[in-house]
């Protein structure tokens, strides 16, 4: 069965529908690639499978749960996590309690344990620690462990926010255009971080990306959504040639 | 060792004043200010980690103070004292000093619960909107006490002073004092553990993005109810020393001004800064006090100068010129406060090497 399966989601906004009878799934340890032009509806897709919207029609099941209605943090609990479009880090508390605070949904201690300071809160502190340490290291954030992310250039912010997402053991990593705004030199960095994630974690990956660049060297399979409905699914080449997907980029000189 | 610099220190500082105060080293007047500076240091410490820690803005918290010292005055009669209603103590009196912290302890929770009534709006609502419900929850909070005849609508209820005479006839000490430090200890010791724990590093969180915290599993609702209820909790806990330190309360005691002068507190030592609000809170207490004397003084001076006619006076009414202009200064000037959102140990690093708190 697949990770994550999608079926006939329509998210409406007053007045505007933003995503139509979208289908989708994913298997375990796939990449996957979701494009498509401005305001067809990536982000409001993310959006509604983290828990941050609840669909007004359609079914996500993700590991055997059905999450449609689940909360947030419910959600990230069953291990879906996700970067953001424009970067959201908590901005005045260092790097490593950014990372810190995203492993709440498994700290198994509440408001005594932390005043009374209990057994359960020191052994889960520690635990915290160590694995908040070794997302840092492995994700090369060292030297900045200590520093306030406003404080930190553009590329630096965006590899906080991944690793802050990979700190959370997801088995799904949504990343909401990791790419953009960042300099050539960075966005070969990140190619290369996301690879290495890719191979090294039993995690599965959806991407949301303007830059050719990165969805060709990434992934194997691309879904293409226009106007909130899916308009083509495959292999990046077949998509490529997809009269719709040519139609919809129509002027749009990314493809 | 320098995890426990601090409560050493505390420690030996209470007991010195403990000592001075059972020797008689302080008149009342001298003891009553150190008491209140304490019961300041509670109720602006608390109120700062809904607007300090967590970037809402309450502006009602007196409220919880009142349920805290109506509640905590109401159990301490029916608990130790023989009255009207109630009959015979529920304790032997013996047992006061020993069942006092009962008394604190419900009265907390007391008002923890009214905390609910700003914690579950904040679910949907924020900022101006939120703020305009804290006073709410004020305005309503007071007027629940004054409209309950029972324990003295608006002429008040005294009674708990009875409470201290019995604690000082089982054992001569100065007990509101030792309470009062207690509860500063107490006070603080909550909230640093709870700020430093990564479970109350999410009150932050949900300050700092919202959004974030909630996505990346950081549970904001149960954070908020957190953060709420011990805030209005140690409030409530400010408000039984009050009382009892009085003798005597008054719901309207406990109005928007009371809690300005919260408000004043948190913003000149600087917003989620524990050490900065606990340093403001011991200067606003001495400011209060020493304008009692410079307002007299200055009135006799402006009198001997002639700048102002032998035909006015400058009342103590000129505190709430005062202390408002402080705050604009304070904005003006120094907009993050003393501190900003700092600790004592940030701003002089070499503290560092005496004192780590834990
Ligand atoms: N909360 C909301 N309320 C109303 N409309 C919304 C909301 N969120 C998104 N929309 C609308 O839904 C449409 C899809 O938005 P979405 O952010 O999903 O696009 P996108 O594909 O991510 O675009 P981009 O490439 O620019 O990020 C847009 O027209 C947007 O204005
Ligand atoms: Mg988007």
């Amino acid at each position: 069965m697949a990770l994550l399966e999608i079926n006939g989601l329509t998210q409406r906004f007053s007045g505007l529908q933003a995503l139509t009878n979208f289908s989708f799934s994913l298997e375990e340890r796939e990449l996957v690639g979701l494009i498509g032009p401005n305001g067809a509806g990536k982000t409001t897709a993310f959006n509604v499978v983290s828990g941050f919207y609840v669909p007004t029609e359609g079914t996500i099941v993700f590991d055997g749960t059905p999450i449609m209605g689940l909360r947030p943090h419910q959600v990230a609990g069953l291990g879906i996590a996700r970067t953001f479009q424009n970067i959201r880090l908590w901005n005045d508390m260092p790097v490593l309690d950014n990372i810190r605070i995203a492993q709440s949904h498994w700290l198994g201690y509440g408001f005594w344990g932390a005043v009374w300071r209990s057994a359960r809160y020191r052994n889960s502190e520690a635990a915290v620690e160590k694995k908040s340490r070794e997302v840092i290291e492995m994700m090369g954030l060292n030297d900045v462990a200590d520093e306030l992310p406003k404080n930190l250039p553009y590329g630096l912010q965006r590899r906080v926010e991944l690793a802050r997402a990979l700190s959370t053991s997801p088995k799904l990593l949504l990343l909401d255009e990791p790419a953009a705004g960042l300099n050539s030199a960075d966005v070969d960095g990140l190619i290369k971080h996301i690879r290495w994630i890719h191979d090294s974690f039993p995690i599965a990956i959806w991407m949301i990306e303007h830059q050719m660049k990165v969805v060709m060297a990434l992934c194997r399979r691309l879904c293409v959504i226009d106007f909130g409905r899916s308009i083509a699914d495959g292999l990046p080449a077949e998509v490529q040639a997809n009269p719709d997907v040519i139609k919809a980029y129509l002027g749009d000189d990314t493809l | 060792m320098q995890r426990y610099t601090i409560n050493i220190i505390f420690l030996a500082a209470a007991v010195s004043l403990v000592a001075a105060a059972a020797a008689g080293l302080f008149d009342n007047y001298i003891l009553t200010v150190l008491m209140f500076m304490g019961i300041n240091i509670i109720f602006a410490s608390s109120l700062n980690l809904v607007n300090g820690h967590m970037g809402e803005f309450s502006c009602g918290h007196a409220g919880f103070m009142c349920v805290g010292a109506y509640v905590g005055s109401l159990l301490s009669v029916v608990f130790f004292t023989s009255n009207k209603f109630f009959g015979d103590p529920l304790f032997p009196p013996e047992a006061a000093p020993f069942l006092f912290p009962l008394v604190l302890i419900l009265a907390s929770l007391a008002a923890a619960l009214f905390g609910l009534i700003v914690a579950l709006p904040s679910f949907h609502t924020r900022d101006d909107y939120l703020a305009i419900i804290t006073i709410a929850a004020n305005y309503i909070i007071i007027s629940i006490v004054e409209n309950i005849d029972a324990i003295g609508g608006p002429r008040g209820f005294s009674g708990m002073k009875r409470t201290m005479n019995v604690m000082g006839d089982v054992i001569h000490l100065p007990w509101m004092l030792i309470w009062v430090l207690i509860g500063c200890f107490v006070c603080i010791t909550v909230l640093y553990r709870l700020v430093t724990s990564t479970y109350g590093k999410g009150i932050p969180a949900v300050c700092q993005n919202e959004v974030a915290a909630e996505i990346m599993g950081v549970n904001t609702n149960k954070v908020k109810i957190m953060a709420f209820m011990v805030s209005s909790g140690l409030a409530g806990m400010a408000g039984v020393l009050y009382a009892h330190v009085y003798g005597y309360v008054n719901a309207q005691a406990f109005n928007i001004l009371k809690s300005t002068e919260g408000l004043v507190m948190v913003y000149l030592g600087g917003m989620g800064s524990i050490s900065g609000v606990i340093l403001a809170a011991v200067a606003f207490t001495l400011l209060v006090e020493a304008l009692r004397f410079v307002i007299p003084a200055a009135n006799d001076l402006l009198h001997i100068w002639g700048i102002l006619p032998a035909s006015s006076e400058l009342s103590q009414i000129w505190k709430w010129v005062i202390i408002p202009l402080i705050l604009i200064l304070l904005m003006q000037l120094r907009p993050e406060g003393l501190l900003g959102n700092k600790e004592l140990t940030h701003v002089f690093p070499r503290l560092r090497r005496w004192v780590s708190f834990k």
